[in-house]
């Protein structure tokens, strides 16, 4: 006989890309980068959220230019998500974008129990909008100060002070870390930080993965521990030259 | 992902008189990335560690090279079997600056599925396997606490099962060490950890594994967790601090039976509410021994031993309610109810053995331990297995799995032989003689509602 049919408590976890679609995009291949590095993420991110019952994942995206708007608005379960590629053309509205999220993070019509929302900001320029009153606004609401926040800077243009802002606090420590801008200089490492984003951090903020001690239960950004960065895997096809931005 | 090792490539690995091929990677964790590979036929699995965690956690290599010395405590492990270290030749290969290592172990076979399948309800099992999943669990926990060894990750994770016929396997090996004596860098996960060493208090160890464990089986009888309940729904990000507060601060079981600030909500945790009621008291009764004394001394838990014996008790109590066909594990003696449809439930034949008594129902088993006091409890090697007749399911027999023949005796005293393979009608016996010991058949004695 079947064990009993029972359903599962879960809570929503929140997931938003915030994708920068001004008209620097177009150049390099890098709008094209994006849309696929997001694509080719969603198989892991399914397979992370199948493996984590206690939540149920769910995406939304905005893109900035000229104006932020909803590229995808209804939370979507991650299994159900199809990608339709961002299009560049325009400025860099991006406290725009901070508004639209602050708006979608209120509760209602956020739900009253939920796991914290993970929020990945990718950009490669400078806001040319009013950015600081952006994030004056979502930083008023409870579920973003909670949230989990990333930044991902596209090329040298990417303005980190701008992205840092937006994470909060810099580590103390120097080097590589999860509460800086990840730099993504090439195709390559962007898809490894949108895939990591997407599996080790939806991980971390759905179901708590093993803790070792050295990576003590200190507060990180949005109270969950963060997931080491991906390792640099050396890529393949290095000889034939990345596109380096 | 991106692949530390070439897959299809052949690698050379120190130590290993043959080339390894690396088949396909497997997926990737916190620590590592596993690959299924290719050693002179043979399929096995290999995990590669991330520089990271090598560089975090300085014993791991140590606690391996002991592992593999000591070997495993029992088959249900995928035990590591050797350390490997690439060659210079093909260390070009490796797609990583920095040094590295892994380990070879057993290749899971497919059959096996993750358990959190089973705590998302996407699996089709049932509770005799579910059960005996369990066992199995405290089972493997049991020969690895006797041989002195602690796990310290035990989690949902870790752990996968065999729907079919309810067996396991335990991964994620690398963090076993002598208990008491290694400072690996591993505390747990949280939602599985003491609250001693999620507080900072203590360090994993086989106390810590005491309670994983219950949380393990709690999670796996019962699809829910057992610390969420009113508490759990007062938090509205549950993050780190929350959950901080809820397992480690202030814990209360959620079905503790003096303080009930963490009861089940009827709507939120209705999958607690409805399975809890199945287990019978004495099983109930070490999780509350777990979860209530135990949750704050540690020593105090209840021990492997324990949980293998009631589970394996339980399983003795299983019987199918006439009415809707659900399993139940009655109590010996009280008239019950069907947990699943209300329907009494009929007092059954039961099995009464020199050690225990084994209700008649389709697939319970006598087992070694039901006739020897001093063989522990193990459900590998099954003497006797109730089967339904194939014409009348209703008619009961008991198939001996024995090399020698049974003989069994009726109330008049006639005896005949039961081959090897061949089943005797229980209705018509009063004893069966094995060469394990006798088995006396106990018909109800009250007539069954149904008769
Ligand atoms: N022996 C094995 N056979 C097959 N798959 C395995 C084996 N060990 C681990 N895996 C799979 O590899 C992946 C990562 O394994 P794991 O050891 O849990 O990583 P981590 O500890 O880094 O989180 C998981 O998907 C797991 O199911
Ligand atoms: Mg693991």
């Amino acid at each position: 006989m079947p064990f009993p049919d029972v359903k599962l408590a879960n809570r929503p976890l929140h997931f938003l890309y915030l994708c920068d679609c001004s008209g620097s995009m177009a150049a390099s291949g890098k709008m094209q980068a994006l849309n696929q590095a997001i694509r080719q993420s969603l198989p892991g991110m399914a397979a992370v959220a199948r493996d984590n019952p206690e939540a149920r994942v769910l995406v939304r995206a905005v893109r900035f230019a000229d104006h932020a708007a909803w590229h995808i608005e209804s939370p979507t379960p991650v299994d159900q998500l199809e990608w339709r590629d961002l299009q560049a053309g325009g400025i860099t509205a991006m406290g725009e974008a901070l508004k639209l999220v602050a708006a979608a993070l209120q509760t209602p019509p956020m739900e009253v129990r939920a796991l914290p929302p993970v929020l990945v900001l990718i950009s490669d320029g400078q806001p040319t909008d009013d950015f600081a009153a952006g994030l004056e606004a979502l930083l008023r609401v409870p579920w973003a100060q909670k949230a989990v926040r990333l930044a991902i800077a596209l090329g040298h243009d990417a303005d980190l002070e701008v992205l840092q802002r937006f994470i909060g606090t810099e580590p103390a420590t120097s080097g590589r870390s999860p509460r800086r801008p990840l730099q993504a200089s090439n195709a390559t490492s962007l898809a490894q930080y949108i895939q990591w984003a997407s599996t080790a951090v939806v991980g971390a903020a759905s179901m708590p993965a093993s803790r070792v001690s050295e990576t003590p239960l200190e507060p990180a950004a949005g109270n969950i521990p963060l997931p080491d960065l991906p390792p640099t895997v050396l890529d393949p096809t290095d000889d034939v030259g990345p596109l380096v931005w | 992902m991106s692949w530390i090792l070439p897959e299809g490539a052949s690698l050379d690995f120190e130590g290993l008189e043959a080339p390894l091929q690396i088949i396909r990677g497997l997926g990737g964790g916190t620590q590592g990335q596993v690959y299924e590979v290719d050693l002179e036929g043979e399929r096995l699995a290999l995990k590669w560690y991330l520089p990271a965690c090598i560089a975090r956690d300085g014993g791991l290599e140590r606690r391996l090279v002991a592992s593999i010395r000591a070997t495993a405590p029992n088959e249900d492990f995928l035990w590591p079997i050797a350390l490997l270290r690439v060659s210079p030749a093909s260390r070009p290969l490796i797609r990583l600056r920095q040094e590295s290592f892994g380990y070879l172990m057993p290749l899971r076979p497919p059959a096996y599925v993750g358990a959190s399948e089973h705590a998302a309800g996407r699996l089709a099992i049932g509770l005799r396997q579910v059960l005996r999943a369990c066992f199995g669990l405290a089972d493997a926990f049991h020969a690895l606490h006797l041989a002195g060894l602690c796990y310290k990750d035990v989690s949902l994770g870790n752990l996968f099962l065999e729907p079919g016929g309810g067996s396991i396997l335990i991964c994620d090996n690398d963090n076993v060490a002598v208990d008491g004596a290694d400072h690996g860098a591993v505390l747990g996960t949280p939602g599985f950890m003491a609250p001693e060493v999620l507080l900072g208090q203590a360090r994993p160890g086989a106390d810590s594994d005491l309670f994983s464990l219950a949380v393990l089986l709690f999670r796996l009888l019962t699809r829910h967790d057992p610390l969420k309940g009113q508490m759990e729904l007062a938090i509205r990000c549950l993050d780190e601090p929350a959950r901080r507060r809820l397992c480690g601060e202030d814990p209360v079981f959620i079905f503790d039976p003096v303080d009930d600030r963490n009861r089940p909500d009827p709507i939120e945790h209705v999958a607690a509410l409805i399975t809890w009621p199945i287990y019978p008291r004495p099983l109930q009764a070490l999780f509350e021994q777990t979860f209530c004394r135990g949750m704050k001394q540690p020593s105090r838990r209840a021990l492997t031993g324990q949980w293998k014996q009631e589970l394996a008790r339980t399983l003795d109590r299983r019987a199918l309610c006439p009415a809707c066909g659900q399993e139940n594990f009655q109590a010996s003696g009280a008239p019950a109810l069907c947990w699943s449809c209300a329907s009494p439930l009929p007092e059954p034949i039961t099995l009464v053995l020199p050690h225990g008594a084994v209700l008649a129902a389709p697939d319970n088993e006598l087992h070694p331990h039901h006739f020897d006091a001093l063989a522990g409890e193990d459900l590998r090697r099954p003497l006797a297995r109730v089967v339904a007749h194939p014409q009348d399911p209703r008619r009961l027999g008991l198939r001996n799995l024995q090399a020698a023949a049974w003989s069994a005796e009726t109330p008049d005293g006639r005896v005949q032989p039961v081959q090897p393979g061949e089943s005797c009608s229980l209705a018509a016996l009063a004893r069966i003689h094995t060469p394990a010991g006798p088995i006396a058949v106990q018909r109800p004695t009250r007539p069954s509602p149904a008769a």
